[in-house]
């Protein structure tokens, strides 16, 4: 069976996305057959937007459509502390939570030597210069739990130890509102080595 | 424990499979290429999640087909449990009484299998890779845990060997820097292999001496010693271990940056083996390396039944007839009425052991199973 081109073309771009295989590329071209024109348009247009109208910001590579983005803009925030994370899904998360008043560092990746990443490729030289003035006390580091993240915490850890900037690490343990008895025991030995006195 | 029931679908040259089986001696019969090894490997994948025969997960699928399917129902002290291992080109997914089990490593030890195969006769003589994934699969089984740290040790090491191979060329402030810090990362995961290998091999050795003096008829005395990069004493602290670590790492620094790779770590470890107190793998003749290997094989059984409380499931795959008579019977007595045992042979003439004439007989021919008797 062949598709006329346009639905093929359709079939092909929706393959590209991540997750996407052949069976569901196919459901959701022809969902889009089915669409009310507006809508299309709109979909369109918002898929063009999102890629032009996007840019990182110049402070924190954070995406941004201004810059400084809405976070570095924020006179009302806490400028003596960075947290450090490894790409902007990782600054949406945090700031769900709401509790955290600082700025961010997104580094764009994780030292990695077998897939070719070193230092000189993710944002850390950006990093260094942020750190010029006296303005910052704190950095956070809140890179992925696993061995990439843990080295690349580790490594910026030991490029500012000089400075005399405080430098923290962000706690492995329990999840909340979780049973200790369904946790893994991997993760329960990082809790217990990371307990403390109440 | 034993298996009751094992079903397979699409699994090497098995389309749809379903045998019941005894809780004691079952013996596959059958000419070659007929699927003994086969089934002997599908209840290993079923323990184990992993072939003994390939790394090569697509291998185990029946040709042309989506996915190969293991399912067994396993009695156990505590009550049966059900076992379901799906193998697809996507990966592995487990389940453990229907419930999927997130992480192989969490599914890996419900069921407990030892496997003596020909292969297994190189345990001895072999290269230390053979060795090493030997003592891998044994701690695995008994303490899951292991298998996390080892594969968190896998994969610093591979980030380390690369960094050390651009290093061999070229190297700046920033590689020097890293260095470090994968070689602190590496210590750490390192002493926590080694510390766990160096605890089970001292308990594998003291299964192992009685055994090996069993089937040697008294006459030899066996020693399994543990061999890591670092020195060990005899009672060991994960801190001593780090620091003996980071110590050959300081001191070989520029070495390993001269090789461009990690010279020293569990990857490098072996394990020695002396009978009266002389090297079997360059002094030992065949016949005494081959009793070797059957005893550690032996001992393992005894090892996880003290770690679990449950004896493990024995693989004989077509080594019944690679034995020696006296040997022979000195396996079959240590089993009989503990050990549930599955056995392929090509006939069973020539083996009189009580065991085996009891034993279940099952036929295999062209990838289908019948029970004979």
């Amino acid at each position: 069976m062949h598709y006329p081109e346009p639905i093929s073309k359709l079939i092909d771009s929706f393959m590209k996305l991540p997750g996407i295989g052949p069976k569901t590329a196919v459901r959701l071209a022809f969902f889009v057959l089915d669409m009310r024109e507006d809508d299309v348009l709109d979909f369109g247009r918002a898929l063009v937007n999102a890629k032009r109208n996007l840019i990182y910001c110049s402070t924190c590579f954070h995406i941004t459509d201004r810059d400084p983005c809405m976070i570095c803009d924020n006179s009302s925030r806490d400028r003596t502390t960075i947290c450090v994370v490894h790409d902007s899904k990782d600054v949406i998360a945090m700031e769900k939570m709401k509790d955290y008043q600082g700025m961010y560092h997104v580094l764009h990746g994780s030292i990695s030597p077998i897939e070719g990443v070193g230092p000189e490729d993710i944002k850390i030289a950006e990093l260094l210069q942020r750190l010029a003035d006296d303005t910052v006390q704190e950095i956070i580091l809140a890179t992925d739990p696993n061995i990439e993240g843990e080295a690349t915490a580790m490594y910026i850890a030991r490029l500012l130890k000089p400075t005399g900037i405080k430098v923290t690490r962000i706690a492995h343990g329990l999840p909340v509102g979780g049973d200790l008895e369904y946790a893994d025991e991997v993760t329960l030995s990082k809790a217990l080595e990371g307990r403390r006195e109440i | 424990m034993y298996i009751e029931e094992l079903s397979i679908k699409n699994y090497r040259n098995y389309e749809t499979t379903n045998v019941t089986f005894e809780n004691k001696v079952n013996v596959f019969l059958g000419e070659n290429a007929q699927g003994k090894t086969n089934i002997m490997e599908a209840i290993y994948v079923l323990a184990l999640a992993k072939s003994h025969r390939t790394p090569r997960d697509k291998e185990l699928i029946y040709w042309d087909k989506e996915y190969a399917k293991i399912e067994g129902r396993v009695h156990k002290k505590n009550g049966p449990i059900r076992l379901n291992l799906v193998i697809s080109g996507k990966g592995k997914k487990a389940k453990v009484n229907s419930l999927e089990q997130r992480r192989l490593t969490d599914y890996i030890g419900a069921l407990n299998v030892v496997m003596f195969a020909p292969e297994d006769l190189n345990l001895v003589k072999g290269s230390p890779q053979v060795r090493r994934r030997f003592i891998d699969m044994e701690i695995g089984q008994v303490n899951p845990v292991y298998l996390h740290y080892l594969s968190q040790y896998q994969k610093i090491l591979a980030q380390r060997n690369s960094l050390l191979r651009t290093m061999q060329r070229s190297r700046s402030e920033e590689q020097r820097v890293m260095l470090d810090i994968l070689t602190e990362q590496m210590i750490e995961s390192a002493a926590r292999v080694t510390e766990k290998r160096h605890s089970y091999m001292k308990l594998l050795q003291q299964w192992a001496e009685p055994v090996h003096h069993g089937i040697s008829r008294g006459l030899e005395k066996l020693e399994v010693i543990y061999k890591p990069t670092i020195d060990v004493c005899e009672e060991q602290e994960l801190s001593k271990m780090i620091e003996a670590y980071k110590e050959k790492f300081v001191k070989m620094k520029d070495r390993e940056i001269e090789r461009g790779t990690s010279m020293f770590g569990p990857h490098r470890d072996d394990l020695l083996f002396f009978v009266n107190g002389r090297d079997v793998q360059t002094y030992g003749s065949q016949g005494q390396q081959r009793t070797t290997a059957l005893s550690v094989k032996l001992a393992e059984i005894d090892l996880i039944h003290a770690e679990v409380g449950e004896y493990p499931i024995l693989l004989l795959d077509d080594v019944l007839s690679e034995l020696d008579d006296y040997r022979q019977s000195h396996l079959l007595n240590t089993i009989q009425g503990k050990v549930q045992t599955f056995v392929t042979t090509t006939s069973v003439e020539g083996i009189h052991h009580e065991t085996l004439e009891k034993a279940a007989t099952y036929q295999v021919a062209n990838g289908t199973i019948e029970r004979l008797r």
